[in-house]
């Protein structure tokens, strides 16, 4: 086992791994930007180092920065969390150089899967279902021949994109020269790619995710899915395991799937494997997470399974000592991101200084956060702030629990999305489980 | 406001023993200290930035293959007159042991690499200097591989395009070197009378003979953005002087605006550029 590990994340996954490693009798190395010098993970860690200035450019994505600390601290492994590296393979590759162990799967696997053009033909050639799409294209005219083949409505999606972002919705023809330029011209920006894959617009669908988990040694495991379609532009809001939208038959089917998606890449540590499903219970790859979810808590609930605990002993090399048959996701769980904006004023994102904060609590409620009373939101970073998450035997009990938590969390001194939240439960569509991802677009009108 | 011993940090027992793996090292060349930007810089990112820091653009020195390479067609470039190596005709000493050092540091036999190639299909007499070989200083054979160059390019008629990277005449070689200026100069004129083109790109740094002689009598004078140009050192102009020099003194900028060279070209646009003006003046393309 690892001695010490280096954790490259800020805010509550950063605070997650801590605690996970302390639970372990690992040692912590937090490193953190100027803006974040007050941050909980800076305090809460073993050690703590400035690595730059506040844009995440300067610090969080400074490998140099980062690699240099982990060095001189002696930190054997990195956890890179959700989003800045973790599903950089070049940043795999010069912790290999270095001698540092990177929790999270092979280089190789993040390119392979992180070119979502290349994943798509793998998954495709391995027998997993696709949505009917094409290749990669740079070319406008080309793409439209294609597109004509597919039919409209579709969507465009850069290949190196990835978490909603980079995605465009064309109606129909008339429009679609005009978009792929755009699109291709904003993702050579975001991504510094600029090539665009088509993909058939399946609508409604429901988005869907599998829990994979597979150590060293070729054992892989699907740890129960996710129901992801509370989505407002393509960003999740709240999540919940099992899915309402399964049958057992397709619940097993789609475990599978998942599993052999992994295996085809020969897949290694935690990832997600995300699904469309249609109306028909069809369901499609959409694409592969190399790295932790901001949701794995839902997934942690109903299986018992630490999902950071176990990507670091599998990035150490043990193996996994239970098989896909010890695995019964009990009871229902459900996550709603607490995110630090207005939805009531075209979701404006707001920071400060919380005044006066109380987290709910009581059995079955969970608060994944790095937030505490006197703390300043600094402006430079995400607007999510923490997961409420809540636990019970069943959906309906479970969703009781969420208002009865949601109800009770008090920050002040800031705006949340709690009440937007509460609206959702409150939701006859959301309730009674049958909704997509058209839900936000449709809610409230 | 947490305080770093608001937690009490209690250490649990490991729950798995710990495994020896190997100390964390940053391996030798994987990173560089850009001087312009004092950034930590990878290099595998300077290297796929045609050596370019990508935060500040400083352009780091590169040799005289790369150069070739990043302006040539690819395949497209032969190489002449290879053999010629320096005698140490002075018996200056330590010369000899200077040469060897910096061909086995810089794999070439001397500080000037010349031939032909084609750059977007226009063919080309070209020449890069070598800043790892005695920082391209000027000897009897880079004064002769650059006459050569000149004298070939005269009879076949083609254009020449020069980077100049050099600390000037190689003392070592005394008045043997300093000849090389004259003899240089001679070729690039005949060149010049022959109604054939010559550019030359001033790369950091192009100082003393060099300077004073053929990288600055080209028809067409671009630069690599901050290289430093000049005769003698900024530092010993002050001293002789006893004036303190402007700021950018001696720099590629401070000189475009006196009038010394033509235009600014980042590395990144050389090739386009150097095949524009290929172009303008009779390349065919």
């Amino acid at each position: 086992m690892f001695g010490k590990i280096l954790i490259a994340n800020r805010g509550e996954i950063a605070v997650r791994i801590i605690r996970a490693c302390k639970e372990m009798g690992i040692e912590t190395v937090s490193v953190f930007s100027e803006a974040d010098k007050d941050a909980l993970h800076v305090h809460m860690a073993d050690e703590s180092y400035c690595i730059g200035p506040a844009p995440v450019s300067e610090s969080y994505l400074n490998m140099t920065s980062i690699l240099t600390t982990a060095v001189e601290t002696g930190a054997e492994a990195i956890h890179p969390g959700y989003g800045l590296l973790s599903e950089n393979a070049k940043f795999a590759e010069l912790c290999k150089a270095c001698n540092i162990a990177f929790i999270g799967p092979e280089p190789e696997i993040l390119r392979k899967m992180g070119d979502k053009d290349q994943a798509r033909r793998t998954m495709k050639e391995a027998g997993i279902p696709v949505i009917a799409g094409s290749d990669a294209f740079d070319d406008a005219q080309e793409a439209l021949e294609k597109a004509k083949e597919i039919g409209f409505p579709l969507l465009i999606k850069a290949r190196s994109g990835g978490g909603g972002r980079g995605i465009r919705l064309v109606k129909s023809e008339d429009s679609f020269i005009d978009q792929f330029c755009t699109a291709s011209s904003e993702s050579l920006t975001a991504f510094g790619d600029g090539a665009l894959y088509l993909e058939k617009y399946i609508y409604p669908a429901r988005h869907v995710e599998v829990q994979i988990l597979a150590d060293k040694r070729g054992n892989t495991i699907a740890l129960g899915e996710r129901e992801c379609s509370v989505q407002r532009k393509n960003q999740k809001l709240i999540e919940e395991s099992p899915s309402p939208a399964l049958t057992p038959e397709n619940r097993i089917s789609l475990w599978d799937t998942a599993v052999a998606a992994a295996k085809a890449v020969n897949y290694e540590n935690a990832g997600t494997v995300e699904f469309l499903l249609d109306r028909d219970g069809n369901f499609y790859f959409m694409e592969m997470n190399t790295r932790l979810q901001v949701e794995h808590p839902v997934t942690e609930m109903v299986t018992g399974i630490d999902l950071v605990q176990w990507q670091i002993r599998i990035a150490a090399g043990m193996p996994l000592p239970f098989t896909q048959a010890d695995i019964n996701p009990k009871g229902h769980a459900i996550e709603c991101r607490i995110n630090a904006e207005d939805p009531y004023n075209n979701y404006r994102p707001s920071c400060g200084t919380i005044s006066l904060l109380h987290v709910p609590g009581g059995p079955g409620v969970r608060f994944d956060s790095a937030i505490y009373q006197g703390y300043f939101i600094p402006p430079y970073y995400d607007s999510m702030i923490g997961k409420l998450i809540v636990y019970a035997n069943t959906r309906s009990e479970a969703i009781r629990k969420m208002i009865a938590a949601l109800s009770e969390l008090v920050a002040e001194g800031i705006e949340h999305n709690g009440q937007l939240q509460l609206d959702i439960l409150d939701d006859k569509r959301f309730k009674s489980g049958d909704y997509d991802t058209s839900f936000m677009a449709e809610f409230g009108r | 406001m947490f305080r770093h011993d608001s937690f009490k940090h209690k250490k649990l027992e490991p729950e798995q023993a710990r495994v020896k793996r190997n100390v964390p090292t940053v391996p030798e060349k994987l990173y560089t200290k850009c001087d312009g930007c004092r950034k930590m810089i990878l290099n595998s990112d300077l290297k796929g930035n045609l050596s370019v820091c990508p935060v500040c653009g400083k352009h780091f020195r590169i040799s005289a293959r790369d150069r070739i390479a990043l302006v040539a067609d690819r395949g497209s470039f032969t190489e002449w007159d290879a053999e010629l190596t320096t005698i140490d005709v002075l018996e200056f000493p330590g010369y000899k042991e200077k040469l060897e050092s910096s061909q086995l540091n810089s794999g070439e036999k001397e500080a000037a690499i010349t031939g032909q190639a084609r750059i977007y299909s226009m063919p080309c007499a070209i020449c890069a200097m070598e800043p790892s070989f005695m920082m391209g200083s000027m000897g009897a054979v880079v004064g002769e591989k650059v006459s050569r160059l000149f004298e070939r390019a005269t009879e076949a008629r083609l254009p020449v395009v020069i980077f100049t990277v050099s600390g000037g005449a190689r003392m070592h070689e005394g008045i043997i070197s300093l000849m090389q200026m004259a003899k240089t100069s001679g070729a690039v004129k005949r060149h010049s009378d022959a109604g054939l083109l010559y550019i030359a790109v001033l790369t950091d740094p192009t100082t003393g003979g060099v300077t004073a002689s053929f990288a600055m009598e080209a028809d067409i004078i671009l630069a690599e953005p901050d290289a430093l140009i000049g005769f003698a050192g900024p530092r010993v102009i002050e001293q002789t002087i006893r004036q303190k020099l402007s700021p950018g003194f001696q720099h590629a900028e401070f000189l475009l605006e006196k009038g010394f060279i033509d235009m600014i070209v980042p590395r990144g646009e050389l090739k386009k550029t150097i095949g524009q003006i290929l172009a303008l003046h009779g390349g065919s393309v």
